[in-house]
């Protein structure tokens, strides 16, 4: 059986072996948790229109999410979407982007949707009071707890003042809180009677054609709910790809030198060796397969310890801030792994290229 | 008897320098994690510089909003019947409505936030430097940013889906972007056509030369929430900073621990290759202090050296970065890159302990024994 002289010599100075495979492992973890962080806010901003239990959503034309958007519609399209074949319901939803402020001047930023109380297109579960009266208002718990209220404080919101009446779960992301209020009540302090924001639509027939019949029929926009929560997902991506492209760069770059200098520091100090295994007759494919191995060990050492750091990262920012998760995905492990044999196939070229140059004759010379 | 070795003896620059190789690997390494420090600082205060660019050179010195506003992301709106009040108020030598709302165009199957403007064309709100055409002078007219147009090809009286509605292009400002989103303007008319409204606006904008006089009187006079230039920009600044800091420092750590490490392997390396070296050291008497001070050098020298190496890296990177991305501004403060400076000399000062550790273990008598 062949000698693992490549997993040797890399382990034969444990302490430096071990910083290496820190250095690299930091690098994959950069790439790790700004996906991660990318990747948790995705779920987040979409976990609103996921739970929603409309099959169908309609907007105003060329409106097709909900996030940084906002969407007016004529009232009178529910009762013309309620009227269409195969729409077991239709319920107006009232939308917009506010701060709820606390009574201490705390603010979170919040979506703030008016429904209709005991009709669909409210919050999918309370965990603490009631849904909302006259001048009330439901506050998820993390963004309720931010600004110090809870069930039966008096917050502000679109200028005006509201009575938490109860308290949801699990809406609060990086970027804002969810807060519902009755639709009328929404009409009311924002002016804006006789139109709503969307329309929630449940399907007796496959959601994708109803959509289709609506879109065409109102000349409205018209999306099934995973259409629109795709919509959603597409629009943050697209706000925040070149800024992850660029920190994945730097990030690339930071684990390339750390390979490089790892597999550069180990074969320099065993370069006697080399020239006595070339003395004895070894080749260079030999010799490029013991470089190439330290590489392997090396990132995938580094890699083995990423990724559980980065869910302990992810464990404790999560706990820190409330509202950053942090969420690895099977994909941006691959990625990861990816990046990490191309980083340790180019940290090898030096290397490599070190020990192709070796003259046998360098290990008597030193030895007289 | 010890003896002592010469303090003239620049062991540390010696050392660090005598394999040119590695030394250049590891300034790589250390300036791409400077690299990125200094571009993740440079992007956040471009960003910073970017937000507040609308508020700032719009001519407006107030803005009013509905009751509580703080920024201009929250959703306000004012009664258009309360200019008239305002106009009245003495120092107010101008005040106009605009709209101001977010949304997404879809261009090139890719999705781009936008801050839509509608302003009364003439009047206070619109894009205050024009590079190519005209302001928006009828409800069907828009005008984009430059840089904007530019990567989507779009150019002068080419058409633009806004909301579901068409308009031509017949201007291009110039200073109307940040990196996650541009400006979009059209008229007031259009835009409370979009929104189907009558009567009410987002925010007046007023221009006074005694912004803090005129602010207090609106304050009193009229139920709306007068917020002064510099406050707003403070608040929207605030109010970002909340949503995108925490990331960024997380960020920032990360790099500063790999540059740590990136320090430390390449020192140790270097220590470990001359061990004897140090061992000899030892054995002539030089004490713990001695031999942190040789490795601190080492260190030392290796982030300075990476320091400048970030500086340069994250120089051209920003370049390239806003070559390729021209909705990115890069600002880095005084205060900032003393950061950094500050940052690189915690990396060799954390990076000498394990390279020192190694070296206080080490019996001197082994030097002989070998």
């Amino acid at each position: 059986m062949a000698a693992p002289i490549g997993r040797r010599n890399l382990f034969a100075e444990r302490r430096r072996a071990l910083l290496g495979i820190a250095g690299v492992a930091t690098a994959l973890l950069l790439v790790l948790a700004l996906n991660g962080i990318f990747a948790g806010v995705m779920r987040q901003v979409t976990k609103v229109i996921d739970e929603s239990p409309a099959d169908v959503l309609v907007a105003q034309a060329g409106v097709r999410n909900m996030h940084m958007v906002y969407s007016v519609i004529p009232a009178e399209s529910v009762e013309r979407v309620r009227a269409m074949p195969d729409v077991a319901w239709a319920e107006p939803l009232l939308y917009d982007l506010d701060a709820v402020v606390g009574h201490n001047g705390e603010r979170q930023n919040s979506y703030v949707f008016g429904y209709v109380p005991g009709r669909r297109g409210g919050p999918s579960r309370l965990i603490a009071g009631a849904a909302p009266g006259p001048e009330e208002i439901v506050l998820d718990r993390l963004g309720a707890q931010r600004i110090g209220a809870r069930v039966g404080s008096s917050i502000e919101v679109f200028g005006a003042r509201w009575r938490v009446s109860g308290l949801t779960d699990g809406l609060t992301n990086i970027t804002n809180t969810v807060s519902y209020v009755r639709l009328e009540d929404f009409a009311r302090v924002r002016q804006t009677a006789g139109v709503v924001s969307y329309v929630l639509v449940g399907a007796r027939a496959a959601p994708g054609a109803l959509a289709r019949r609506i879109s065409t029929a109102t000349g409205l926009s018209a999306l099934t709910r995973a259409e629109f929560s795709a919509q959603e997902r597409r629009a943050v991506q697209d706000m925040s790809t070149d800024l992850m492209r660029i920190m994945t760069v730097a990030a690339f770059a930071i684990g390339l030198a750390v390979v490089a200098l790892t597999l550069y520091a180990s074969t320099l100090s065993r370069l006697r060796e080399v020239g006595v295994m070339k003395a004895i007759g070894a080749r260079s494919g030999l010799l490029g397969r013991v470089v190439i191995s330290q590489a392997v060990w090396t990132v995938g050492a580094a890699l083995s310890l990423a990724v559980p750091l980065t869910f302990g990262l992810g464990w404790v920012v999560e706990r820190a801030s409330g509202s950053i998760s942090l969420a690895v995905e099977p994909g941006s492990v691959v990625t990861a792994a990816v990046a990490a044999a191309a980083l340790g196939a180019l940290g090898a070229l030096v290397p490599l290229i070190k020990v192709s140059r070796v003259d046998p004759a360098t290990v008597f010379r030193r030895a007289s | 008897m010890n003896l002592v070795l010469g303090a003239r003896v620049p062991v540390a620059r010696r050392n660090i320098l005598a394999d040119r190789r590695r030394l250049v690997t590891g300034v790589f390494g250390v300036g791409a994690a400077i690299a990125l420090i200094f571009l993740l600082q440079s992007l956040w205060g471009g960003f910073q510089v970017q937000l507040g660019s609308y508020a700032k050179n719009v001519g407006a010195q107030v803005f009013v909003g509905d009751l509580g506003t703080r920024t201009s992301w929250e959703s306000s709106v004012v009664p258009l019947a309360a200019i008239d009040q305002i106009r009245a108020i003495p120092g107010v030598e101008r005040a106009d409505p605009i709209f101001l709302r977010s949304t997404i165009l879809t261009l090139h199957a890719r999705k781009v936030f936008a801050a839509l403007v509608g302003y009364e064309p003439g009047a206070l709100g619109g894009p205050w430097r024009i590079s190519a055409g005209h302001g928006v002078q009828t409800a069907g007219e828009v005008v984009i940013d430059r840089t904007l147009a530019r990567q989507h090809d779009i150019g002068l009286g080419d058409a633009l889906e806004v909301q579901g509605a068409r308009f031509r292009v017949v201007g291009l400002s110039d200073g109307t972007r940040t990196w996650m989103s541009a400006y979009v303007f059209v008229s007031r008319e259009a835009a409370a056509g979009l929104y189907k409204t009558s009567g009410t606006a987002s925010f007046i904008l007023v221009e006074t030369t005694q912004p803090a006089a005129v602010s207090a009187r609106i304050a009193r006079e009229v139920a709306l929430t007068p917020l002064e230039v510099r406050e707003l920009v403070r608040n929207d600044r605030k109010l970002i900073a909340a949503i995108m800091q925490g990331p960024i420092e997380l960020m920032v750590l990360i790099a500063f621990a790999a540059g740590t490490l990136i320090v430390a392997l390449t020192v140790y390396s270097q220590v470990v290759e001359r061990v004897r070296e140090y061992g000899i050291v030892k054995a002539l008497g030089a004490g713990w202090k001695r031999l942190f001070a040789i490795v601190l050098g080492q260190t030392l020298v290796l982030a300075a050296l990476g320091l400048i190496a970030g500086f340069g890296l994250s120089k051209a990177g920003g370049w390239l970065v806003i070559w390729l991305r021209p909705q990115f501004w890069l600002s880095l403060s005084g205060t900032q890159a003393l950061q950094v400076v500050g940052a690189a000399a915690a990396m060799a000062l954390l990076a000498a302990v394990v390279p020192t550790r190694r070296i206080a273990r080490l019996d001197p008598a082994s030097v002989y024994r070998g």
